[in-house]
C-alpha cells in the first residue's frame, strides 16, 4: 500500500510507494531507450495486463480478447490502490494517508507502431471518449477529489513502455498545482467577476501573436508565461468547468485540434518525448468552483532539463519566448 | 532584454529569455554525456577566459585574474538575467510582467581540474561555503533584489554544461520564488499555530525517531525528508535554528564542509555518481517588509536540498505538483548510513 504524505512546510503532499520499495539498484541511471519485449498492449496480449474496465469492442466480443479498438486497464504497477476507506494517520508531527485511488492506463490503438498524431480523427475521438467515460465513472466515487488524465511520450518524458497510451489517476486529494491554479482563478473571480481562462482567450485570440490555431469550439496558444519551450495551452472556447462535460460535437472538433497541434508539435521540434495534461475541476466542491475555473489541456514537449534552480525556487528558466514557439508552430508545414 | 513574467493562474513568476531565443534545433533531445571542452575556462591559468571576478579567495599578494586562488567567482558569461537596468513594471493586457533583472554568477570551487565536489577536502568545501556567505551579504546592496539562490547542477542531467570543473552557481532574483515562498508560508502558518520553528520541530524528531537520519555530526544532521519528492532526496539542516544562512559562523562552515562532503561521497558511492543537484534555502532580504516578514526569524530555518537526479518528471508531476516517489525516505536513509 503506498502512502500519501504532506509535506508540513509546503502543504505539497507526495505519494510515497513503499510496495516498490526500490533500492540503489533499482534505478537505471541514463538509459536511453525503451526496452522491448513483448508488448502488453498489442492485439493478443491481453491476458498480460489486468482485467480490462472499459473497451471499444463489438457486443459479442468477450472482455480481455482481441476485437478491441481501445482497451482501458488497471496499471499493473499503481502509485495508488483502490482501497475501501481512506484512512487518516499522524505520526509524530507529520501528517499521512493511506495511498487510495485508481490508476488506469488507456490504450489508444491495436497498433503498436503508431503514436497518437499517426491515429486518424475517428480514432482519436474514440480515445476523447474514453477519457470522457472514464472521468463520468470515476466522479461518481465519492471518495476522489480529482481525477487527472496525462499522457507520457517517450523515455525522456516518462513514458516505459512504447505501444501509445494515456494514463488516468484519480486522487483522494486536489492536487497542490491544481490548487493553485484554482486560488489564483479565483481570487480573480472575486476581483472582476469574470473567469480568467475566459479572459486569457479573448486577450490571446485579439493578440494573435502566441496563437498556433483555432478552430469553432477550441483554441491552442503558447502560453505567457509559458515554463517550457513550446509548451501549448488547448482551452474550449466557451466556458467549461469539466472535462467530462465535453459534448459530442466538441470531442470532434477536440480530436481535430489535438491532432493537429501533435503534428505540428512532430514536424516542428522532429518528434519531441513530451507530456500532455488534462485540468479540470476538482470533483465534489461545494463553493462556486465551476463560475471560475476552467478545463484545459497542457502539452510540453520536453526538450530542456530542469536544473537545480527551477528545483530550488519553482520559478523556470524558458529559453524560447511563447512568441517564438507559436511562430514556429504555427508557420511549420504540414 | 530578457522579461520576467508573470503566470496569471498560478501567480508564478517565469523568466524569459528573449534575447537568446531558441530555435527548435537548438535543442539536444536527450543526448548522451558530451565530450569535454578544452581547455577548460575554469581552471587555474586560465582566468582570463572569464569575465572578470568579482570575488576570490587567494594568497597574499597575488592579483585578481590571475593565478594564486582557491574559490573564484565570476559573472556567468550567457546569464539568464541581467544586472544593469530598471524593474520596470508593467502589464500587457490582462498579464503582469517585469524586466529580467538580476544577477548570475558562477562560483568556481577549485583551481584544479577536477569533477566531483566529493573529491575536494572539507577544508576547500568549507571555502566555497564562505564564497557564497560572502556573495549573499554582499548583493543584499542592491535593493532591487529579494532573493539569492545558490544551486548546483551536476553533470548534463542535472542540467550543467559540458565543462567538467565543479562549481556552483548563484541567481539574484527580484521576486522571492514561488518554492521559497510556500515555505516561507508553511512556516509561518506553523508558527502561528505552534509558537515553534517546523524546522526545528523536524530536526527534533528525526533526531528521535532515527529512521530518516542519515548523519549526525556536531551541529547538522542531514535527513531524508518525511514526505521526499525524490527517491535519495536529502536535507542538511543546522540543529540550531538560524534563519540566515549569512549567519553561520567559521567554526560551523567547517563543519558544513564535511558534513556536505559525507553526504556527497555516500550519494557518489551508493548510486553510482550520480547526476545530482543542490540548493541552499534561507531566508529572503528584509529590508523592506518588516512587518510582513515579522516573525521569519523564528520561524524560518535555512537548510540544503540534495537531489539526486534518478528519474524523470513526467506528466503526472507536471500536472499535478504531485511527485511519486518509488523509495521510502526510510529505505534511503538507511542505504545511505550504512554505504
Amino acid at each position: 500500500m503506498g502512502e500519501l504524505r504532506l509535506d508540513p512546510m509546503t502543504a505539497r503532499w507526495v505519494i510515497i510507494s513503499t510496495e516498490k520499495d526500490l533500492g540503489p539498484s533499482g534505478y537505471d541511471i541514463e538509459s536511453p531507450i525503451i526496452e522491448g519485449g513483448t508488448c502488453p498492449f498489442c492485439v493478443g496480449s491481453e491476458k498480460m495486463t489486468p482485467p480490462e474496465v472499459d473497451a471499444d469492442r463489438p457486443i459479442d466480443s468477450a472482455p480481455d480478447t482481441p476485437g478491441w479498438k481501445t482497451r482501458t486497464v488497471p496499471n499493473k504497477f499503481p502509485a495508488l490502490r483502490n482501497e475501501p476507506v481512506i484512512e487518516r494517520t499522524g505520526v509524530g508531527m507529520f501528517d499521512m494517508m493511506s495511498g487510495v485511488g485508481e490508476h488506469e492506463v488507456i490504450v489508444e490503438d491495436t497498433d503498436h507502431d503508431k503514436q497518437l498524431a499517426d491515429l486518424d480523427i475517428d480514432q482519436i475521438k474514440k480515445v476523447v471518449n474514453v477519457y470522457k467515460r472514464r472521468c463520468i465513472t470515476l466522479g461518481n466515487d465519492d471518495r476522489f477529489k480529482y481525477v487527472l488524465i496525462f499522457k507520457n511520450y517517450g523515455l525522456a518524458a516518462g513514458a516505459s513502455l512504447e505501444h501509445s497510451h494515456t494514463q488516468l489517476i484519480s486522487l483522494p486529494i486536489v492536487p497542490k498545482r491544481v490548487m493553485e491554479e484554482l486560488e489564483c482563478a479565483h481570487k480573480y473571480f472575486d476581483y472582476k467577476e469574470r473567469c480568467l481562462f475566459c479572459d486569457i482567450i479573448k486577450q490571446e485570440r485579439n493578440y494573435r501573436h502566441r496563437e498556433i490555431c483555432e478552430n469553432d469550439d477550441f483554441i491552442a496558444f503558447c502560453p505567457f508565461a509559458s515554463r517550457s519551450p513550446f509548451e501549448i495551452s488547448i482551452i474550449p472556447r466557451a466556458h467549461q468547468a469539466y472535462f467530462s462535460e465535453i459534448a459530442d460535437k466538441q470531442i470532434e472538433s477536440f480530436s481535430e485540434i489535438l491532432k493537429e497541434i501533435l503534428i505540428r508539435m512532430k514536424i516542428a521540434l522532429n518528434n519531441p518525448p513530451y507530456n500532455f495534461i488534462v485540468h479540470t475541476t476538482p470533483l465534489n466542491g461545494n463553493d462556486n468552483v465551476q463560475e471560475y475555473y476552467h478545463w484545459h489541456v497542457e502539452i510540453i514537449p520536453k526538450l530542456s532539463r530542469i536544473a537545480g534552480f527551477e528545483w530550488g525556487s519553482g520559478f523556470y528558466i524558458n529559453s524560447t519566448s511563447p512568441e517564438t514557439g507559436s511562430r514556429y508552430l504555427r508557420e511549420v508545414k504540414i | 532584454m530578457p522579461e520576467l513574467r508573470k503566470d496569471p493562474i498560478i501567480g508564478r513568476w517565469v523568466i524569459i529569455a528573449t534575447d537568446r531565443a531558441k530555435r527548435p534545433n537548438d535543442f539536444k533531445v536527450e543526448s548522451a554525456d558530451m565530450a569535454e571542452v578544452t581547455p577548460c575556462p575554469f581552471c587555474a591559468g586560465n582566468e582570463d577566459m572569464t569575465p572578470p571576478e568579482i570575488r576570490s579567495i587567494r594568497k597574499d599578494s597575488t592579483e585578481p585574474n590571475k593565478p594564486g586562488w582557491d574559490v573564484r567567482v565570476v559573472p556567468n558569461e550567457v546569464p539568464v538575467l541581467r544586472i544593469e537596468g530598471d524593474l520596470n513594471k508593467r502589464p500587457h493586457g490582462i498579464y503582469d510582467m517585469m524586466n529580467g533583472i538580476g544577477a548570475n554568477e558562477v562560483i568556481i570551487e577549485t583551481p584544479d581540474h577536477v569533477e566531483h565536489m566529493s573529491s575536494l577536502t572539507s577544508e576547500q568545501i568549507a571555502k566555497v561555503l564562505t564564497a557564497y556567505k560572502e556573495r549573499i551579504v554582499d548583493l543584499e546592496g542592491d535593493k532591487r533584489f529579494k532573493y539569492v539562490l545558490i544551486f548546483k547542477n551536476h553533470k548534463p542531467a542535472a542540467g550543467a554544461s559540458k565543462i567538467r570543473h565543479c562549481r556552483s552557481q548563484l541567481i539574484a532574483l527580484p521576486a522571492c520564488p514561488k518554492s521559497v515562498k510556500g515555505e516561507l508560508e508553511g512556516a509561518k502558518r506553523y508558527f502561528e499555530y505552534k509558537d515553534r520553528c517546523v524546522f526545528c520541530d523536524i530536526v527534533s524528531q528525526e533526531l528521535e525517531d532515527k529512521k530518516r537520519l542519515i548523519l549526525d555530526i556536531d551541529g547538522f544532521v542531514a535527513i531524508a525528508p518525511f514526505a521526499a519528492r525524490f527517491p535519495f532526496e536529502t536535507w542538511i539542516l543546522p540543529k540550531k535554528h538560524s534563519a540566515d544562512f549569512t549567519s553561520i559562523n567559521e567554526y560551523d562552515i567547517k563543519e558544513l564542509g564535511k558534513v556536505l562532503k559525507e553526504v556527497l561521497l555516500r550519494m557518489n558511492k551508493l548510486l553510482s555518481n550520480p547526476p545530482y543537484n543542490y540548493i541552499i534555502h534561507t531566508a529572503p532580504y528584509r529590508r523592506s517588509k518588516q512587518g510582513y516578514w515579522g516573525t521569519i526569524d523564528s520561524d524560518y530555518h535555512w537548510h540544503i536540498e540534495i537531489i539526486p537526479r534518478l528519474t524523470r518528471v513526467a506528466g503526472f508531476e507536471w500536472g499535478t505538483g504531485f511527485y511519486i516517489n518509488p523509495t521510502p525516505p526510510e529505505e534511503a536513509a538507511k542505504c545511505l548510513r550504512e554505504v
